[in-house]
């Protein structure tokens, strides 16, 4: 695509203004984080703290035992998103690259499973894990991932439909098995996508609040995202280990992310030639 | 290929051995009975940061004591309802909880009668008794005290000296804080005199029907006549009208964020507050709640407890552990974040002359003898959201309802 | 090859069963982990279950009292809708013009790309935090901006008319999650496509609606569906930054059912309402895939009619 000037500039002011949007409250939360307690809460706001308080953010993460809960939501998000990958990748070429009885009714159903509120399973779902003695465990938040997620497998779906039929017709005339043909042409292929599940699915998790609260007990087997909700009490909201640990907890999805980016950005169709 | 190969090896590899130690470290928790041949007793707590190691190192002193017993302390948080009603809803509640909602939850806790008793009446009367009422249902107990607070007027010190205004004294009038809010009032600095939630929660918003000689419910239940009275009318209309004149704002939470911000007088909150203002640098006092004409100070009184579950397997142990958590010993510990419920330990510290702990003290003691629609309501918490709507009707400021008007429909 | 022909019988058998063994996993995982607890759900909406007393056999009553006895079952359906009827086009649209926006070829895209994505890390609980401390009307930080240049701001979280805007803006501040779906897929059409179209004198705009938006059709529906499902059950938001208020203007219908479970504790009455929830959700899903035989175009499927 030719890009003209006026084009650049058009492009340019648009995406600094979005910027504004998508990042002021994280400067907010900065700012904030940086704050004594007085200032935090003084009228007018002041935009820069007299002396920032870096203290702070080592503050909030003493005040718990963050290493903890660090480790083991980097359990249950590595753990989870190889599950999901491994489930989901197989689950949705099934769904994307065969014609079979009762596809399509299998497939509502299994879209339907998006759809079941929380709020009532929670319970009989609790039951359930409790029977198999997995409350206060990090189990109930790893295994059902290995059983696939709607949503990704949904996703990916929509991926390999949309790759042409003649590749594995191709394969099979060659004399692959089925299964070879999925490991060996398709996951490949579907490289890009299944980079972007992880991503989704590493942020999905390591965000979990609710999951974590109902099945886990104590401290010592609590995840981030429960740490941090953990500043929010019944009568009181400690504002500022709430801002500083959210930033402190953004910068692992960051930086996967970052590295993430250039196998999203592949995609489909760089692999296919 | 044969890069990503060893890749997706090493992935697994790695895999398998975060599958093992969070088998490995889970393994040990989940058992009823600690490795050590001890009661394992769960407590689950809904207090948060620094409250919540003060809690633990209170425990460890149980545990490094009790030869029997081992307790573990859960902190739930903000969200404590919630998991506490799914644990109780699987039959997987915690043996010992906190409580302050003793209807809501009574079906799914022990009746503690019988186990005060064999403590004898010494025992009993240590704590204060009002406090017993809170923590009973229908003449059966279910909690033993830990802490409570009243509400009282947190006022902003800093604000009275710029004006020159007295500080406020126990046995002032609602026209007193009025007149008070009116002179504190500067539009120009953004600054107003009083306020209070816009939604408020009708359990705490009773106490100023009952110092105007009124409550929601009669001791039917019933809400005709006795949410709708004059005396409940005049009570609305009162915050109302501050609104309505300016130097009163409704605000959005509890009104500690506002109270913060240092550009408001003075507003009406439980104990709480206490430390969080001061961390934010406000130089306040406290006062009892202002009087009605021919009425009283008086205050709700949010207690807490702690309660047993009626599914507890170790019922004895529990409550050997209930009895050391609201002891002498304990009570004086929490001293930094909890009022003691001890009549011995608030003598002992000298509480009731405390300028500041001393006013909630005092609140109790007036306090004494109300019961708050909550537990005479059959179905409160649906009650209590159909109020929470009415109240917000009359001091939203898009809709502003009058009182007489809004009560009348409500009670139908 | 004399050996694979002697398989030749049984190949066909194993491949008929092969599509099954691609889906075993969640087969399992639904027999294990979803059909229990749905099961449950339904025959407690049976039930009078105040999760902590003993639970009674009532029938249809809850389905009743539901249709019949609770003006809030249908505000909160109205309300929920509306929203919906908002929030859903709204965030397709710009996660798609955010994802055209990133896929132009300037310099520092990445780091936009980025910034756009950053707000989907942040988890439901702090975004809810940041922005009620940020919306707050009388001393928070935007309507203090807002008086500098002049304006003053609304009272986002008191005002009913605004309280829903408020909850759409902290909303759409995730956006970055869908965007990155489109992004992935437009950035998998293959440039040849658009060089012809190029050579053939067609503009951007008409590339954008002749390629792009044709070519992603899948992940449009994807989109629309998980959207949709995301607005009709949206609760983590309003629970924390509005608590259905002011005047129960965002009183959704996940508060409603959250509500009536946790906090009136009638679970079998809460079950009713997400059954009702749930089969409004499966009618609607299932009339948009339906429709989506008329735009939805799968490459795999389109081979026969050799359009491209």
């Amino acid at each position: 695509m030719r890009i003209t000037k006026s084009h650049k500039i058009i492009v340019y002011s648009i995406l600094v203004i979005l910027s504004l949007y998508f990042l002021f409250p994280f400067a907010w939360a900065l700012i904030t984080a940086l704050k004594t307690e007085g200032e935090a809460f003084s009228f007018p706001p002041t935009f820069l703290p007299d002396v920032p308080q870096f203290g702070n953010f080592i503050e909030a993460w003493k005040s718990q035992p963050f290493g903890t809960y660090f480790m083991n939501s980097v359990i249950v998000t590595v753990m989870t998103t190889i599950g999901q990958i491994i489930s989901c990748s197989l689950v949705a070429y099934g769904f994307a690259r065969y014609d079979f009885k009762y596809k399509n009714i299998l497939f509502i159903l299994l879209l339907s499973t998006m759809m079941i509120p929380w709020d009532v399973t929670m319970i009989p779902l609790y039951m359930e894990f409790n029977l198999f003695g997995w409350i206060n465990t990090l189990k109930p938040l790893i295994v059902p991932a290995f059983f696939g997620s709607a949503y990704n497998i949904f996703l990916l779906r929509q991926f390999l439909m949309n790759i042409p039929k003649d590749l594995e017709s191709a394969a099979r005339i060659d004399g692959a098995n089925e299964f070879q043909i999925f490991y060996k042409i398709f996951l490949p292929i579907m490289k890009g996508p299944l980079t972007l599940i992880a991503v989704l699915n590493i942020l999905l998790v390591w965000n979990d609040y609710l999951g974590p609260l109902i099945y886990l007990n104590d401290q010592s087997k609590y995840t981030m995202a429960l740490g941090l909700a953990s500043f929010k009490g019944v009568h009181e909201l400690q504002i500022i280990p709430i801002m500083a640990m959210t930033l402190v907890m953004i910068i692992p999805p960051v930086i996967v992310f970052a590295f993430a980016q250039k196998y999203i950005v592949e995609g489909v169709s760089g692999s296919i030639k | 290929m044969k890069l990503s190969k060893m890749k997706l090896i090493l992935l697994f590899t790695i895999a398998l051995a975060l599958l093992l130690s969070a088998c490995n470290s889970t393994k040990s928790n989940s058992d009823e009975a600690t490795e050590d041949g001890k009661v394992k007793i769960r407590f689950a707590t809904w207090d948060v940061g620094n409250d919540v190691q003060l809690q633990q190192n209170l425990i460890d002193e149980f545990n490094a004591k009790n030869e029997k017993i081992k307790v573990v302390l859960e902190a739930y948080g903000g969200e404590y309802d919630t998991k506490i009603t799914a644990g109780i809803g699987a039959k997987d509640a915690p043996d010992v909880m906190y409580m302050w909602n003793y209807p809501q939850y009574k079906d799914a806790l022990e009746p503690l009668d019988s186990y005060i008793d064999k403590n004898g009446e010494e025992y009993k009367s240590d704590f204060y008794e009002s406090l017993w009422n809170y923590n009973s249902v229908g003449g059966e107990t279910l909690g033993l005290p830990v802490g409570y607070t009243t509400h009282v007027v947190y006022y902003n010190k800093d604000l009275f000296d710029e004006k020159g205004l007295e500080y406020p004294q126990a046995g002032w009038t609602w026209a007193d804080l009025q007149e008070t809010a009116k002179k504190l009032t500067n539009k120009d600095k953004k600054i107003t005199g009083f306020a209070f939630p816009g939604k408020p929660d009708p359990y705490d918003f009773e106490m100023y029907l009952w110092g105007n000689g009124a409550s929601y419910v009669d001791s039917d239940g019933k809400l005709k006549g006795n949410l709708n009275s004059t005396k409940s009318i005049e009570t609305f209309s009162l915050f109302q009208d501050m609104l309505k004149d300016g130097y009163a704002i409704t605000t959005e939470g509890s009104g500690d964020t506002e109270m913060k911000s240092g550009k408001v007088g003075m507003f009406i909150n439980g104990a709480w507050y206490l430390s969080p203002l001061k961390e934010a640098g406000i130089n306040y006092g406290v006062v009892e709640v202002p009087t009605f004409e021919n009425g009283k100070s008086v205050s709700i009184v949010s207690s807490s407890g702690i309660a047993m579950s009626k599914d507890s397997k170790h019922k004895e142990a529990a409550f050997e552990f209930m009895k050391f958590w609201t002891g002498k010993e304990a009570n004086k510990e929490r001293i930094a974040f909890e009022l003691p419920v001890l009549k011995s330990v608030v003598e002992e510290e000298k509480l009731q002359e405390d300028p500041v702990k001393g006013v909630f003290y005092s609140m109790l003691e007036q306090s004494e003898g109300y019961t708050p629609a909550s537990f005479i309501t059959e179905n409160w918490s649906q009650v209590s959201e159909n109020l929470g709507f009415v109240f917000e009707q009359i001091f939203n400021p898009s809709t502003r309802v009058d009182p007489k008007k809004a009560l009348n429909e409500a009670v139908k | 090859m004399l050996k694979k022909k002697e398989k030749q019988p049984s190949f066909t058998l194993v491949r008929k069963r092969v599509p099954y063994l691609f889906i075993l996993p969640w087969i399992i995982g639904f027999l294990v982990f979803t059909l229990g607890p749905l099961g449950s759900s339904l025959i407690m909406s049976l039930f009078d279950w105040p999760i902590t007393g003993e639970a009674k056999f009532i029938g249809l009553n809850n389905f009743t009292k539901m249709f019949t006895a609770d003006p809030q079952f249908y505000d909160s359906l109205v309300i929920t809708f509306k929203f919906a009827a908002i929030f859903v086009p709204l965030n397709l649209i710009s996660a798609l013009v955010l994802a055209l926006l990133i896929t132009q070829p300037v310099k520092g895209v990445k780091i936009f790309r980025t910034i756009f994505y950053l707000p989907a890390v942040v988890s439901g609980v702090a975004v809810s935090i940041i922005w009620g401390w940020i919306f707050n009307s009388e001393f928070g930080v935007l309507n203090y901006l807002l008086s500098l240049i002049g304006i003053e701001g609304p009272s986002w979280l008191i005002d009913p008319k605004w309280a829903i805007v408020t909850i759409v803006i902290a909303s759409a501040w995730g956006v970055g999650t869908m965007m990155l779906i489109f992004y992935t897929d437009i950035k998998g059409i293959p440039p040849e496509l658009y060089e012809a179209a190029s050579i053939d004198g067609a503009g951007p705009l008409r590339q954008f609606f002749n390629i792009t938006i044709p070519t992603i059709t899948p992940t449009i529906l994807f989109n629309v569906i998980t959207s949709v499902i995301a607005a009709l059950q949206q609760l983590t938001l309003v629970l924390l930054l509005t608590g259905g208020g002011p005047l129960k203007s965002t009183y959704f219908y996940g508060l409603f059912v959250y509500n009536n479970a946790f906090k009136h504790h009638q679970l079998g009455y809460a079950s009713a309402n997400a059954w009702f929830m749930f089969i409004i959700i499966l009618i609607l899903t299932m009339l948009i895939f339906k429709s989506s035989s008329t735009w939805v175009f799968y490459e795999a499927e389109m081979k026969k009619g050799g359009k491209k």
